[in-house]
C-alpha cells in the first residue's frame, strides 16, 4: 500500500493547531479522570480535528504546506469558539458523570 | 495473502482493539445515557454481568471504538490510508458528542485500527478484511451469546479495574 500524502502537511496541520490552541488559553489535556472530562483541549480533539480536516482538504484536491497551515488555524479556532456551539454538552452531565 | 485466513485474523486484532480501547475508557464503568442502562439491567436481569451489560448497551447507544473501528476500516476501504481513517476519526468524534459521549473511546478506536490497517498492510492485509473482521467481531459481543459475553466483559472490566460500581 502507498501513502501519497505528504506527512509533513500532517506535522504542520497537527503542531498548527496545537500551537494557537495553547495561545487561545485552551488546556492542553483534558480534565482528570480524562475518559470523562468534557473539556476541550489542544490534544484533544483540536489535534485531532486538525488532521482530520486536512485529510478532508487533501481528499478535496487542496493540497501543501499553505493549506495545513490554514487547517490548522482554523481548528484551533473553530475548537475555540465554535465546537462547544455545536455540539454542546449534555445538560447535567458533569452530575450524572 | 488467503482471504480467509486474514479475515479470521483481522477479526482478533479489531476483537482486541475496540474491547481493550472500550474497557480502558470506561464503558463498563456506568451508562452514558439511559438506554444504556436499560440494556445493562436487560442483561444483567437475563443472567448476565451489570458492567459488561453496561458495556454492551453502551456501544449500542453511541459509536465508541467498535464503531470506530468499523468506519475506519470503511473509510480506509473507500478513501485511502490514512486519509479514510483520519476523516473517520473526526466524524466519529462528532457522532459521540451528538450521542451524549465525550468521545474518547471511539476517536481513539478509529485512529488505533487505522494505524494497524497501515501496519498490517505490510504483510498483506487489505482495510476489507478488517471491515469483515469488524462485524464479526461485533457479533460475538452483541449477537450470538449476549448474557455470556457480558460475564466475559465484566471480568475483563475487573481485571482492567474498570468494573461499574452501581449494583
Amino acid at each position: 500500500m502507498i501513502i501519497h500524502a505528504n506527512v509533513f502537511s500532517y506535522f504542520i496541520a497537527l503542531a498548527a493547531a496545537l500551537i494557537l490552541s495553547l495561545v487561545l488559553r485552551l488546556p492542553l489535556l483534558p480534565d482528570k479522570p480524562m475518559r470523562n472530562s468534557w473539556t476541550i483541549s489542544a490534544v484533544f480533539p483540536t489535534a485531532v480535528l486538525s488532521v482530520g480536516f486536512y485529510a478532508m482538504a487533501y481528499e478535496l484536491g487542496y493540497h501543501g504546506y499553505l493549506v495545513a497551515l490554514i487547517t490548522g488555524i482554523i481548528t484551533a479556532l473553530f475548537a475555540k469558539f465554535i465546537l462547544e456551539k455545536v455540539v454542546p454538552r449534555p445538560e447535567g452531565e458533569e452530575s450524572h458523570e | 495473502m488467503n482471504e480467509i485466513l486474514g479475515i479470521i485474523l483481522a477479526a482478533i486484532i479489531s476483537w482486541f482493539n475496540f474491547v481493550l480501547i472500550d474497557t480502558w475508557m470506561g464503558l463498563p464503568e456506568s451508562p452514558g445515557v439511559k438506554g444504556a442502562e436499560i440494556i445493562g439491567r436487560s442483561i444483567q436481569k437475563r443472567g448476565g454481568n451489570l458492567a459488561g451489560g453496561f458495556f454492551q448497551g453502551n456501544i449500542v447507544c453511541s459509536p465508541d471504538a467498535s464503531a470506530g473501528t468499523l468506519l475506519a476500516s470503511i473509510a480506509c476501504f473507500t478513501i485511502g490510508t490514512p486519509e479514510g481513517g483520519l476523516i473517520a476519526a473526526v466524524l466519529v468524534y462528532f457522532g459521540n458528542r451528538l450521542c451524549a459521549d465525550p468521545g474518547y473511546a471511539g476517536t481513539t478506536g478509529a485512529l488505533s485500527i487505522t494505524a494497524i490497517i497501515y501496519l498490517t498492510s505490510f504483510i498483506g492485509f487489505k482495510p476489507e478484511f478488517f471491515i469483515v473482521g469488524m462485524v464479526l467481531a461485533i457479533l460475538t459481543i452483541q449477537g450470538l451469546y449476549q448474557t455470556g459475553a457480558s460475564r466475559l466483559l465484566g471480568k475483563l472490566a475487573q481485571k482492567m479495574g474498570r468494573y461499574t460500581k452501581i449494583s
